[in-house]
């Protein structure tokens, strides 16, 4: 059989250009490779990772969810605050996670009953739970944690940081629900062609808000882990993350016209960026830099996508 | 206390609405209303200044109506333009940007409402006074404080602001000119946009890449204290380390309690605005001018809670 | 006569397939010529050659005597061809004028656009063809069939003298069809040159001249039509005797399974009662907008009626929703295929899979292992032709395409199906074996319903036929009374003044 080398490039044209990057870092910066960084850098995408892993299922469903960024930052100061006035850890996830379901059925509500566009209903939502976050917090963060609440950003498993252990979780979970259920294949169908998921006999609204449900916890989700790694909540955190996310999201092979894509691109696009972010830091790279090298490298990735398309 | 704010943030919505209806004679009464007007109440360093304001002007006699910007320089300009119709007796502004509010800012003098501006500057002539802290000083006093603690010699890592914000260039250039002229090593530069999570990550980074530092300098608190956050998630213990931040807010004097961080930068944002509204209320009530029309406050290194 | 058009030799092939092998075609002035094979024989290539969008590997390309190989779309197009594609090309938000004058809008002084004078100049083409139609309104708002009308009005504006018409009675219905042929033999009379490719091989001998037909890319043969007949073209495109292109099958009814009573939808339709009984197959007349689809689309809960029941096995069931209705044993296979029988992007296993996730699942986790001996089985038994069910449907052509929506609702067992236009442009084998597979279904005791503009289909396939008109029922024939004649005179709305 011949190699084809072009064929390879398409098909997993994103792997490939994420081990180049890190060969390419593993040269430059003798720390790369350390064990300790590598720790480091995953458990740094665990934050985007698991918010984007919701995202795959709402682009997927062909949407978008703008409020990602603001839901985190008020589900974790509600956390936040629940942790200061003496929640025990069960009921602060709880609450976290509550906070997150909560906005994300809002926004699959209006966007299917409403009958209204995602961006449009995820960008009101974006400026509401940022107020709201406001409003819970005066404007300060809430600070100073004990015990349990901290293990979530910072305790190990067997000597595995715990952020990383729910990343792995929660793109394990992410990858059966697509593949293995009835909801997993449904997102993808929405997202090919809905009139046609309707004329199957789905109830495809009750799916639809389902993927904007799942949106919201992973964003929770993220925002317990932020928040107890900062040991803080703060009214500012997560603002524009909807950009990494949605780029990590992009980066990793999902088409944002919805239907095709998988958490597993997703899990690349996120360790892309948090390879990209460390690796200008261990180089020292001029902060105006790495904008620009971020940018290049998000369009690269969609350029290689339409390459894929092209071949099919 | 929750609620207090949620009360105070709902009054601070209705009152310039209820002043409006009331229209230019409400001031008839004696009582001076300053509009005070900041870029984000979602920035400690302004929930601060806004608290401490409330404070002088209740000392002075006088009422805030206060109005935040949302960090949007346009929502800025219509709240001056709202406080003008008021018929506000003064107006306290940090401007968002040099530029943006100058137009309101002539148009309230001309109205003959005198306006001060409190740490940011706007770019004109016309206001009575401004009060700030030079950020460029304060860079210098964080290098002077870390030279004085490492005696000397030792190396140091530097977080820096969001690229292209002028606090963040002139923190930088005062830090950079002192450690240029000591024995102190700076081993690197980076951005972490003056953001928490940011300072943290990066700081998680560059521990793996200088692992044998001895000072870290972030050019805000919330920078310091992500920082801190990546210490002691690291292994390395953060009291070994000289650490200073920037802006004092409450939370770095939580973590100075600790002993987790060593001081902070104080640009007293309390007192500039007092400076600015003693000015303010002297010229309307005498007319007296102040001797000079830029006053700066000297910032300081803080290590104690005040 | 000189011909306007010779295509000699030519040659084409694509990574793994050869489209075309050495074929010539001519076209003569004022002539209409008919091209005609299975889906796939290569008609499409040789049309995307004449029309410069592909360059032949081999052969030469004169019109008028001059050679013309590789001159690309821009300079054809100049040069007097035109192409009405099957997948219209025009902008849904834009009005008809404007589609039709686009990039040649008139200009008043200034460059600002001449409103009043394109109006006018395409109401004058609308005239030609007896349609109400406002130049207007905005061609999504319209119809199927008046799209495809927009297009025809636009490619005759540009006095083409060259005109490749693909299937372009696909969606047009009795007097739609009739018009469109008038505007055909006008235009031959001006001395225009048409291909012209369908796969309704009837209406050929009504416009067309000579036809040519391919098979498997090459050129089988080229008569005048008055030489041949309809069984002499099938066997030259499928290269094999179709000993009955309408299969004949003698099934038993049963109960009613599926009974209808007044209903009513403002505006769609009003009073419709029928029933359906099993082993039954039932077919549904009239012309495209007379409300047949959307009758469907109420019984299918995609709609919502005003009022009216729907009784099934004697039973009344509340229909809200798709779900509903597909839960009480409904199934629509629809009339736009791409739009909403499939999801093109995904895969054979997947789309037929669709309807049935809820029952090979247990807590919305779905049973594979079950699942895909089903869908195995069923893909098999239709007959879809595909290298793999992992095959996006995408990658498939049209019959095979269909067949793939049948097999969804195949695998779904239902009790009552409803096919809305099933054959719409699938090539002649293809549309044998939806008719058998139609009749499996009646014969395992289904209720089966057949919308369709295609005549002949009806009156072979049906036992009864209603003919719907302006949203009512308002004839219903027995096979043995039911003449071509007699439903159109019903579907037309005229039977009651020539009675």
């Amino acid at each position: 059989m011949k190699l084809d080398v072009k064929h390879i490039l398409k098909t997993y044209g994103i792997f490939l250009a994420f081990l180049l990057i890190c060969i390419i870092l593993a040269i430059l910066s003798p720390v790369f490779l350390r064990w300790n960084n590598i720790l480091n850098v995953i458990r740094q995408s665990s934050i985007y990772g698991v918010m984007a892993v919701g995202m795959t299922f709402v682009i997927l469903s062909g949407g978008i969810d703008l409020s990602v960024g603001s839901v985190l930052a008020l589900s974790g100061i509600i956390a936040a605050g629940a942790a200061t006035a003496g929640v025990g850890i069960f009921g602060i996830v709880a609450l976290g996670l509550l906070v997150g379901v909560l906005c994300g059925l809002f926004n699959g509500l209006m966007i299917t009953l409403g009958k209204i566009t995602p961006f449009v209903i995820t960008l009101g939502m974006m400026s509401i739970a940022r107020g709201l976050t406001l409003i819970y917090s005066g404007g300060r963060p809430i600070s100073g944690f004990e015990g349990a609440f901290r293990f979530i950003g910072g305790g190990f498993i067997l000597g595995i940081p715990f952020p990383i252990v729910i990343l792995a979780v929660t793109v394990l979970i992410g990858w059966l629900v697509l593949t293995q259920t009835r909801l997993g294949r449904y997102t993808y169908a929405i997202g090919g062609n809905e009139e046609t998921v309707k004329l199957s006999g789905i109830n495809s609204n009750f799916y639809k808000t389902m993927v904007y449900v799942i949106s919201g916890l992973t964003s929770a989700m993220s925002a317990l882990i932020l928040t107890s790694r900062l040991n803080s909540g703060g009214p500012n955190v997560g603002q524009a993350y909807e950009l990494d996310v949605i780029a990590a999201v992009v980066i990793g092979g999902t088409s944002l016209s919805g239907g095709r894509g998988s958490v597993w691109g997703t899990l690349v696009g996120a360790l892309m960026i948090s390879v990209i972010n460390n690796g200008m830091n261990l180089l020292g790279i001029n902060p105006f830099f790495q904008l620009v090298v971020k940018g290049v490298i998000i369009i690269g990735a969609v350029f290689l996508d339409r390459l894929r398309d092209q071949a099919n | 206390m929750k609620k207090l704010i949620i009360v105070a943030l709902v009054l601070a919505l209705l009152v310039p609405a209820f002043g409006f209806a009331a229209g230019r004679g409400e001031a008839a009464d004696g009582a001076i209303r300053i509009g005070m007007s900041v870029p984000g109440l979602q920035f400690p360093f302004f929930v601060t200044m806004r608290e401490e304001a409330e404070a002088a002007a209740a000392e002075l006699g006088a009422t805030i109506v206060f109005a935040d910007a949302l960090n949007d320089a346009a929502k800025q300009a219509s709240d001056i333009e709202n406080f003008i119709a008021q018929g506000l007796d003064a107006i306290l502004i940090s401007p968002m940007t040099t530029d943006a509010l100058v137009p309101v800012i002539e148009q309230a003098v001309a109205a003959g409402i005198p306006v001060a501006t409190v740490d940011r500057q706007a770019n004109t002539d016309r206001v009575l006074v401004h009060v700030g802290a030079d950020n460029v000083e304060g860079g210098r006093a964080a290098a002077r404080f870390i030279i004085e603690q490492l005696g000397g010699s030792g190396s140091v890592i530097q977080l820096e602001g969001t690229p292209g914000a002028s606090a963040a260039i002139d923190r930088k250039a005062g830090f950079d000119e002192v450690m240029a002229g000591s024995g102190i090593t700076v081993l690197t530069s980076q951005s972490a946009e003056f953001d928490r999570a940011r300072g943290q990550t990066v700081m998680e980074n560059l521990i793996q890449a200088y692992p044998n530092f001895d000072a870290v300098f972030g050019a805000n608190d919330e920078m310091i204290i992500g920082a801190i956050e990546a210490m002691q998630g690291s292994g390395v213990n953060a009291r070994d380390k000289v650490t200073i931040g920037f802006d004092a807010t409450p939370d770095a004097f939580a973590y100075i309690q600790n002993g987790l961080l060593d001081a902070t930068i104080d640009q007293f944002p309390g007192q500039q605005a007092g400076q600015a509204l003693q000015i303010l209320v002297d010229n309307i009530r005498t007319g007296a001018r102040p001797a000079q029309s830029v006053i700066f406050i000297s910032p300081l290194p803080v290590t104690s809670a005040p | 006569m000189e011909p306007v058009l010779r295509m000699q030799g030519i040659s084409k092939s694509f990574p793994g397939v050869r489209a075309l092998q050495n074929v010539d075609f001519e076209l003569l002035p004022g002539e209409v010529h008919a091209l005609v094979g299975e889906n796939g024989a290569g008609k499409s290539t040789l049309m995307k050659i004449l029309s410069g969008v592909y360059t032949p590997d081999e052969g030469d390309i004169q019109l008028k005597g001059t050679s013309v190989v590789n001159a690309g779309p821009k300079a054809m197009l100049d040069a007097g061809v035109s192409v009405i594609y099957q997948e219209l090309n025009l902008v849904p938000h834009l009005s008809v004028a404007e589609n039709v004058m686009l990039g040649r809008e008139p200009r008043r002084a200034g460059g600002l656009i001449d409103w009043k004078a394109m109006r006018a100049e395409v109401k004058k083409l609308i005239a030609q063809f007896n349609l109400k139609l406002d130049p207007r309104t905005p061609v999504y708002r319209i119809s199927p069939a008046y799209q495809q009308v927009v297009e025809i009005i636009k490619a005759i504006s540009l006095r083409s003298d060259i005109l490749v018409m693909d299937e372009p009675t696909a969606s047009l219905t009795g007097n739609e069809v009739e018009r469109l042929f008038e505007i055909i033999r006008q235009l031959r009379s001006q001395g225009v040159s048409i291909i012209y490719i369908s796969h309704r091989l009837e209406e050929l001998w009504e416009v067309a001249d000579r036809v040519t037909v391919l098979r498997d890319g090459e050129r089988i043969t080229t008569k005048p039509l008055a030489e041949l007949t309809v069984p002499d073209i099938v066997r030259n495109m499928v290269g094999r005797e179709l000993t009955e292109q309408y299969p004949v099958t003698e099934i038993e009814t049963r109960d009613e399974v599926l009974r209808v009573e007044g209903l009513t939808k403002a505006g769609v339709c009003s009073d419709v009662s029928f029933a359906v009984r099993g082993g039954e197959i039932v077919g549904f007349s009239g012309l495209v907008g007379a409300g047949r689809t959307e009758i469907m689309q109420i019984i299918f809960g995609y709609l919502k009626r005003d009022s009216g029941k729907i009784f099934i096995h004697g039973k009344e069931v509340d229909i809200r929703s798709t779900r509903d209705a597909v839960r009480n044993g409904i199934a629509l296979i629809p009339e736009e295929r791409k739009r909403q029988g499939l999801i093109l992007g995904l895969s054979v296993f997947d789309n037929a899979a669709l309807a049935v996730l809820d029952r090979n699942s247990t807590f919305g986790v779905i049973n594979f292992k079950k699942l895909s001996d089903l869908i195995h089985r069923i893909v098999e038994t239709i007959g879809v032709k595909t290298p793999s069910p992992r095959q996006l449907v995408k990658f498939l052509s049209g019959g095979n395409q269909q067949k793939v929506v049948l097999s969804k609702w195949f695998v779904r067992d239902c009790d009552i199906y409803i096919f809305d236009e099933p054959t719409r442009g699938i090539d002649v084998g293809a549309k044998v074996e939806i008719y058998r597979l139609m009749q499996s279904l009646a014969q395992r005791g289904a209720a089966v319903i057949m919308v369709s503009s295609e005549l002949l289909e009806v009156l072979n396939m049906s036992d009864r036929i209603q003919v719907v008109y302006d949203g009512r029922i308002v004839k219903e024939f027995r096979r043995d009374e039911a003449t071509e004649e007699g439903v159109m005179k019903y579907a037309l709305g005229v039977a009651g003044s020539v009675a």
